[in-house]
C-alpha cells in the first residue's frame, strides 16, 4: 500500500469527515498532465504556515504528538503539488495567502506570531466561512483534509493516536470494546 | 531457424507448459508428479518466494515515493491505473501497458502481471465450486453450447485440488455451491452473524449467509504457515498462507527435479506438424534479448491467461490451421466473459457499540446465488452471488461539521461509533458469440508481434440482472436490521472483476467448440488448453478454483493417453 492507498483507505473509513473535494482527488484515478504537476511552490514560511496549521487541527494532546511532528508542514505542499490539478493547486495557494492577509486585518499580526487561542478564533472563522458556501472546494477545506489524512497514516499517528498492529496473528471479530479503546491504525 | 541435432535433443521435453499463474502451476505440478519431464515457459520475470516480495512487510508510512504513484508510472500503465489494483505496494505485478498495448473497440479493462506466479500472486483468493445448475444451464435457456462435462465428472478434482491448496470454508449444503474439502473456516464477526441470522429466518434458509470459501491457511498446511490476519495478500505473503505458484504448485513441482522453468520466454506461437497432424513444439521470443528460439514436446499445455492463451492460439496459423490453431468451429475468439460487480448496498449497524475486531481478516462472507431456482423467478436468465462484509471503521458522525482541535482528535482516533455492513454482488455474464477477441495486425508491442482486439460488453440480461443487484442487497440489509442502508450501482466494464473467460470453448461437438470434455483441442489432440479460456459458461463463482480442477483432471487424462500411445 502507497501513501495514497493509505490516505484512500483512511478517507474511505472516515466517510464525511473528508470533503468532496479530496474524496474526488483521491479516488478518482486521473492522470495529472506533466504541465499541471508543481504548478505552483511552497516557501519555507508557507510550510511553517502549514505546519501549524495542521497542529491547530490535530494538536499535540497527553496521548501523542501533533501535526507538527508527524511532518504535515511538509506533507501537504507535497500532495497537493503531486496530487491535485492545476486549478486547485492555484485555489490553495491563493487561499494561503487570502488567510495571511485576513490574519493581518483581523489580528494585525502574522499568523506565525498569532496565540493559539487566536488561530482556534480563525479557523472557527474559515470553518463557517466553508460551511456558508456549502464547502465549496476551499484552502481551509483541503488543508483540513490533508491534515487528517496525512497525520492518520503517519507514524506518529498510527503508533501513537492510534494502535498499529503489524502482525496480528488471529482474528476474532467479537472482542469487547473497552472503552476509550484506541482504533486500530489499518484495516 | 536452423537447429543442430543436440540443440533439439536440449530443447525437447516431455510436455511444455505456457505460463505458470494459477493453472500453469497446477499444470507443471501434475504432469511432473506423473513422471514427465516439463517445460514451464513464462513470459515475465522470475519471482523468488518470500525474496522478492519485497513490501511485504513495510509499514504504510516506510514507503519512499510518500505522495502516490509517480507520473511515469501513471504514462506507463494506463490501463492498470484505471482501478484499484495497481500501487506502490503492488506496483511490480503489473504489465507497463507501453510494452503490451492491445486494442479496445469496446472498452475492456486488461488487467496482466508478467512473471513467475501469474495471478496467483494477485488474485482475490475466494474459491467456490460450480454446481450441476452451472454445468446445465447453457443447455437449458440455449445461450452458449453444452458443457461436456457435469459435477459428477469434477467433483474428484475439486477434492484433490482444495485438498493440496487448502481452502478454508464452511460446508452449508447449497444446492448451487456444492461443499468441498474444507480447512476450518475463519470466524463471522459479531455484525455478520446477527445479519446471518435475520436474514436466514426472513428468507425461511431461500436465502443463505456464508463466510467467504478462500485460499487462505487458517490452520498450517503441508508446510506452509497460517494466515497471520495482516490483510496484506496483495503484496505476496511471508508466510506462504495463501495458495500461489509459488507457495504451493511450483515447491512441489521442483521437487520431483523433472521441471525447467524459463522466465522471459514469450511464446508466440504452437509450431504445427502437418504430417503428424500434432504440434511439436513452440517458438519463444526471449523478453530480454528479442532472441527466437523453438522448443519441442509431446504434449503442450496451453495457460497463458485466457486472452494470452487464446492469443496464442489465434497466432498459430499453418495451411491446416490459417484462422488459428484448433479453429476449425470458428468458436476461437468467441463468447468472451467476465462477471459484472461493482453494485450493491451497504449501511449501518446499530447495537454492537461494545464490540471491535482483533486482527485483520483478509476474507469476508458470501451469499450464494439463489435467484431462478426453486420458486425465485426472475425477468433474466442465470443469478448472481454477494460478497460482503461488516466491519467498524473510524468514521464519528457525531463529529460536529468540519471540526478542529483536541477533542476531535481525540474523538478521530477512536473507532466509529457504528459499525457498517455491506453486500456487492458478482453475476452471471451470458456467452454471446459477438463478444469477441481477434488479432489486430495494425499494431505491434515492445518485441513486434501483433495484439489482441477486444470488442466486448454487457447486455440487456446483465443490464436487469444489475437492477436486482442493488436492489436485492437494499433488502436483504433492510430485513437483516441494517439502518441507513444507501444502494449504490458504481458503474461496470468488462475486464474489471479480473475474471475474463471463454474465447476457446469446451463442448462435445468439434463443430461448435474448441476443446473436447478433457480439455483437449479436437483438431489437435495433443494441445490442451485449461486456463479460463476453456470457459463455455461463466457461472457467477470466482472461477480459479474451477480452472484448478479441470487443469489437475486434464493432466490425468493427457499422461495416460501418452501412456497408452494415443497422442
Amino acid at each position: 500500500m502507497n501513501r495514497r492507498e493509505a490516505l484512500k483507505s483512511v478517507a474511505f473509513l472516515m466517510g464525511s469527515a473528508i470533503s468532496a473535494t479530496t474524496m474526488g482527488v483521491l479516488f478518482e484515478n486521473f492522470v495529472l498532465p506533466e504541465k499541471e504537476k508543481n504548478f505552483v511552490s511552497f516557501s519555507a514560511t508557507d510550510e511553517q504556515i502549514l505546519s501549524e496549521f495542521a497542529e491547530t487541527i490535530i494538536p499535540t494532546t497527553a496521548s501523542s504528538a501533533g501535526a507538527k511532528a508527524a511532518g504535515l508542514g511538509t506533507f501537504i505542499p507535497m500532495i497537493i503539488r503531486d496530487c491535485y490539478p492545476a486549478n486547485f493547486q492555484k485555489l490553495f495557494a491563493d487561499g494561503l495567502k487570502e488567510m495571511q492577509i485576513k490574519c493581518s486585518e483581523e489580528f494585525n499580526k502574522d499568523f506565525i506570531a498569532m496565540s493559539n487561542e487566536e488561530r482556534n478564533q480563525l479557523m472557527s472563522s474559515l470553518r463557517d466561512d466553508a460551511i456558508a458556501t456549502n464547502k465549496a472546494p476551499s484552502f481551509f477545506l483541503i488543508a483540513r483534509d490533508l491534515t487528517i489524512l496525512g497525520y492518520y497514516t503517519s507514524e506518529i499517528g498510527c503508533t501513537q493516536a492510534r494502535e498499529y498492529l503489524p502482525i496480528p496473528g488471529r482474528y476474532d471479530g467479537n472482542v469487547p470494546y473497552i472503552k476509550d479503546q484506541k482504533a486500530w491504525a489499518t484495516n | 531457424m536452423n537447429i543442430n541435432t543436440n540443440l533439439k535433443a536440449e530443447n525437447t521435453y516431455d510436455a511444455i507448459v505456457i505460463g505458470s499463474g494459477i493453472s500453469g502451476g497446477w499444470a507443471a505440478k501434475e504432469l511432473t508428479e506423473k513422471g514427465l519431464k516439463v517445460l514451464m515457459l513464462e513470459r515475465g520475470m522470475n519471482i523468488e518466494h518470500i525474496k522478492d516480495y519485497d513490501s511485504a512487510m513495510k509499514a504504510p508510512w516506510e514507503f519512499e515515493r510518500a505522495g502516490k504513484l509517480t507520473a511515469e508510472q501513471k504514462r506507463t500503465h494506463p490501463v492498470q491505473t484505471r482501478d484499484y489494483p495497481y500501487n506502490e505496494a503492488t506496483e511490480k505485478w503489473w504489465v507497463n501497458d507501453l510494452d503490451c498495448p492491445y486494442t479496445e473497440d469496446k472498452r475492456f479493462d486488461w488487467y496482466r502481471g508478467f512473471h513467475v506466479g501469474g495471478k496467483s500472486l494477485m488474485w482475490g483468493r475466494q474459491s467456490y465450486r460450480f454446481s450441476d445448475h452451472n454445468f446445465e444451464d447453457n443447455a437449458k435457456d440455449g445461450y452458449g453450447n453444452d458443457w461436456p462435462i457435469r459435477y459428477k465428472d469434477i467433483a474428484k478434482w475439486y477434492d484433490h485440488v482444495e485438498k493440496f491448496a487448502g481452502i478454508s470454508g464452511q460446508a452449508e449444503n447449497w444446492p448451487l455451491l456444492p461443499d468441498g474439502k474444507f480447512l476450518p473456516p475463519m470466524d463471522l464477526n459479531c455484525v455478520e452473524k446477527s445479519v446471518k441470522e435475520r436474514l436466514e429466518k426472513h428468507y425461511n434458509k431461500t436465502r443463505i449467509l456464508t463466510i467467504g470459501r478462500t485460499a487462505n491457511l487458517t490452520v498450517p498446511h503441508k508446510g506452509r504457515g497460517s494466515c497471520q490476519y495482516r490483510n496484506l495478500c496483495s503484496r505476496g505473503c511471508p508466510f506462504g498462507a495463501y495458495f500461489s505458484t509459488q507457495s504451493s504448485t511450483l515447491p512441489a513441482a521442483m521437487a520431483t527435479n523433472r521441471l525447467t522453468v524459463r522466465p522471459y520466454s514469450i511464446v508466440n506461437h504452437i509450431i504445427y506438424d502437418k504430417e503428424t497432424k500434432k504440434a511439436k513444439g513452440v517458438m519463444v521470443i526471449d523478453a530480454e534479448t528479442n532472441e527466437t528460439m523453438e522448443f519441442y514436446a509431446k504434449i503442450v499445455f496451453v495457460n497463458g491467461s485466457t486472452l494470452g492463451s487464446t492469443f496464442i492460439l489465434l497466432n498459430s496459423t499453418s495451411e491446416a490451421h490459417p484462422n488459428g490453431m484448433g479453429n476449425a468451429s470458428g468458436q476461437l475468439g468467441h463468447n468472451l466473459m467476465d462477471h459484472p460487480f461493482r453494485v450493491g448496498a451497504e449501511g449501518s449497524a446499530e447495537g454492537f457499540e461494545d464490540k471491535y475486531t482483533y486482527g485483520r481478516r483478509a476474507n469476508g462472507i458470501y451469499i450464494p446465488r439463489y435467484q431462478n431456482m426453486g420458486n425465485d423467478k426472475r425477468d433474466y436468465l442465470r443469478g448472481f452471488g454477494y460478497q460482503g462484509g461488516a466491519s467498524r471503521g473510524s468514521w464519528h458522525k457525531e463529529v460536529a461539521e468540519l471540526a478542529f482541535g483536541e477533542n476531535f482528535k481525540n474523538t478521530m482516533s477512536l473507532p466509529a461509533d457504528s459499525w457498517s455492513m455491506g453486500l456487492g454482488g458478482f453475476g452471471e455474464m451470458l456467452p454471446y458469440y459477438e463478444n469477441k477477441v481477434y488479432i489486430d495486425h495494425n499494431k505491434k508491442d515492445k518485441w513486434g508481434q501483433s495484439v489482441l482486439a477486444i470488442d466486448c460488453e454487457y447486455k440487456e440480461n446483465e443490464a436487469k440482472m444489475r437492477e436486482d443487484m442493488m436492489n436485492d442487497a437494499a433488502e436483504m440489509l433492510e430485513a437483516s436490521g441494517i439502518k441507513n442502508v444507501q444502494p449504490y450501482d458504481n458503474d461496470c466494464y468488462p475486464g474489471m472483476a479480473i475474471h475474463e473467460m471463454g474465447t476457446a470453448r469446451m463442448g462435445n461437438d468439434p463443430k461448435e467448440s474448441v476443446l473436447n470434455r478433457w480439455n483437449q483441442m479436437h483438431e489437435v489432440n495433443n494441445v490442451f488448453v485449461t486456463d479460463g479460456a476453456c470457459m463455455p459458461s461463466s457461472a457467477c463463482q470466482n472461477p480459479s478454483l474451477t480452472y484448478m480442477a479441470l487443469t489437475a483432471r486434464a493432466c490425468d487424462y493427457a499422461v495416460k493417453e501418452l501412456k497408452k500411445g494415443n497422442i
